[in-house]
């Protein structure tokens, strides 16, 4: 008889609530299905309590991996995000989330981890992990990463910096970059209110871009995060003619 | 069963309140230990907190009634189950996942309906629960033919069948003896002689352990934790004979025999498959215990052969 071999999953060891914390995580049918209805319910509030609107869907239909950039003004920003992805890519659809705010207390890790599916980014120290990390994921066809270049939320409404990380992750790759613009968030949902409003959200999707042929260099990284910094500025609904 | 008739059941106040005087009376040895002794305690207090909790949401459902505590049972049996997936792998297969998830519902659903031939309502389908391996193998075994795959599946059939007999069907006849008549006297007995002997293995083997009893499979197990714990064993039908009124000597003695040997190998049978899988624990689900299968490893042995031995001498209705 040949040896038979087993295979337990990585966090057997673990406590659940750091099973949530590890990345990549083990798949969980139990978590999965919490997302699933949690992201049924949350598209249908967001249709209802903040009329969401989608334009550009099309922009978002292929099967290879997938970067999603977008502007920052709110929580609501993943959830439209998430929204405009269909529900069997869900669990392959992965937000940059900030491991110092999601992955500490134990109800936000709940809804990072297991509503939303968030990648733990450590934003202040070991960028160049984190980005590995978003490098292998991609390295799967079919991945989706969400990622807010601007490092967090905006205080006034307007499209801050982008990170140069961004820059870093997609130059010289064959990867797909779409930028979007989500219109209304910070008004339904500004950083420091506890509750949102029942203002209209919208969120505006251009078409991909590669970044293929850049090189990796300083100067390149930058260029390409300003030039995503004003894909997504384009789209912003008025900016259209510009 | 149901939380009006728990109320007034002496049975099962007087299994209430002597869990609570024996949780007392451990606390107090452990607080006599770690504050007058100066002894390492910690992990014992963590053990110890764990059975509170597992007391208290043991009594909460078996008082809230016969559905509750099957639902009870089934769910814990599903997420044993899980445990025993995730250590050996199988989880990744969603289909067998979700075929053996679907057998050990419809256990569930066995022991809370009523043969549709008897007159007696919510007594449970006894032939249909007995039958159940039968067709959830059915199932296990049509999984591979429906996906056309043949490459490593007799691993994924063996780990699925013996995940659902053991973990799935034979942990769910502790749900089937809520249909019993005598049900609040067999259901707090076997599962607090399974929980107090295993506690009696680990004092006796902690105090006087010298000669290890399958040094190949569990180290710490010994010859005197296995026999102090069989004596506990013998002893406790004798001294809880009002649970079951109308048993004679000789199925007193069955029963300590059950609780006192089929929960030690239970536990033995569990570690077995940790030794071969290469784990310590089958998860970290409850502090100080390991994971849901390492504390009920026992009761999944000694519940079936509990309730058959008792149903063959006294038919359960």
């Amino acid at each position: 008889m040949k040896k038979w071999l087993y295979s337990p999953m990585r966090d057997v060891d673990r406590v659940p609530v750091d099973r949530l914390r590890q990345f990549p995580r083990e798949p969980d049918m139990l978590v999965y299905g919490l997302r699933s209805l949690g992201a049924f319910i949350i598209r249908q509030l967001l249709h209802t309590y903040n009329r969401f609107e989608i334009i550009g869907h099309q922009n978002l239909r292929t099967n290879r991996s997938l970067v999603i950039v977008a502007n920052h003004c709110s929580h609501i920003d993943t959830l439209c995000l998430l929204a405009a992805l269909p529900l069997r890519k869900l669990h392959r659809a992965f937000p940059a989330a900030a491991s110092d705010y999601f992955f500490q207390s134990v109800p936000r890790l709940w809804a990072a981890a297991i509503l939303v599916n968030a990648l733990p980014f450590a934003r202040q120290a070991r960028v160049r992990q984190s980005l590995s990390i978003c490098r292998e994921l991609l390295a799967n066809p079919g991945t989706i990463l969400i990622i807010f270049p601007e490092g967090t939320r905006s205080r006034t409404g307007e499209v801050g910096e982008f990170k140069s990380g961004i820059g870093a992750l997609v130059a010289g790759r064959d990867v797909a970059v779409a930028p979007c613009f989500i219109d209304g968030s910070f008004r339904a949902w500004p950083k420091g209110k506890r509750f949102p409003r029942p203002r209209k959200v919208r969120l505006v999707i251009g078409t991909p871009r590669n970044y293929r042929d850049r090189r990796t260099d300083k100067t390149d990284v930058c260029a390409i995060a300003a030039e995503l910094r004003d894909a997504v500025n384009q789209l912003r609904p008025g900016n259209e003619s510009h | 069963m149901s939380p009006h008739i728990a109320l007034h059941d002496p049975v099962f106040r007087a299994y209430f309140c002597v869990v609570l005087v024996l949780l007392a009376i451990a606390g107090a040895v452990l607080a006599f230990l770690r504050f007058v002794l100066k002894k390492e305690t910690a992990s014992m207090f963590k053990t110890y907190w764990s059975w509170i909790l597992i007391a208290g949401i043991g009594f909460i459902v078996v008082f809230l009634g016969r559905i509750p505590t099957i639902v009870g049972v089934t769910l814990l049996a599903i997420y044993a189950f899980k445990e025993f997936l995730r250590a050996s792998g199988l989880y990744r297969d969603a289909w067998m996942t979700g075929a053996v998830y679907a057998g050990i519902l419809m256990v569930g659903v066995a022991s809370v309906i009523s043969d549709p031939r008897s007159e007696e309502r919510g007594t449970g389908w006894y032939g249909f629960f007995v039958a159940m391996p039968a067709f959830a193998i059915a199932l296990i075994l049509f999984i591979p033919i429906l996906r056309n795959r043949a490459r490593g599946e007799l691993r994924r059939i063996s780990l699925a069948i013996i995940g659902f007999v053991y973990i799935g069907w034979m942990f769910g006849h502790l749900g089937f003896i809520a249909n019993a008549r005598n049900a609040y006297g067999f259901l707090c007995y076997i599962i607090f002689a399974t929980g107090l002997t295993d506690v009696a293995a680990f004092t006796f083997g902690r105090i006087f352990g010298r000669h290890p009893l399958r040094s190949e499979i569990s180290p710490n197990k010994t010859w005197e934790g296995a026999l102090g714990a069989l004596g506990v064993a013998m002893v406790l039908p004798w001294l809880l004979r009002f649970s079951f009124p109308f048993f004679g000597p000789w199925q007193l003695f069955l029963t300590g025999l059950i609780v006192g040997i089929g929960g030690q190998l239970g536990d033995l049978s569990i570690s077995v498959i940790k030794r071969d899988i290469g784990t310590k624990d089958m998860a970290a689900t409850i502090p100080g215990h390991g994971g849901i299968l390492d504390r009920i490893d026992s009761l999944v042995y000694a519940a079936p052969l509990f309730m058959h031995m008792t149903g063959y001498y006294y038919p359960l209705r």
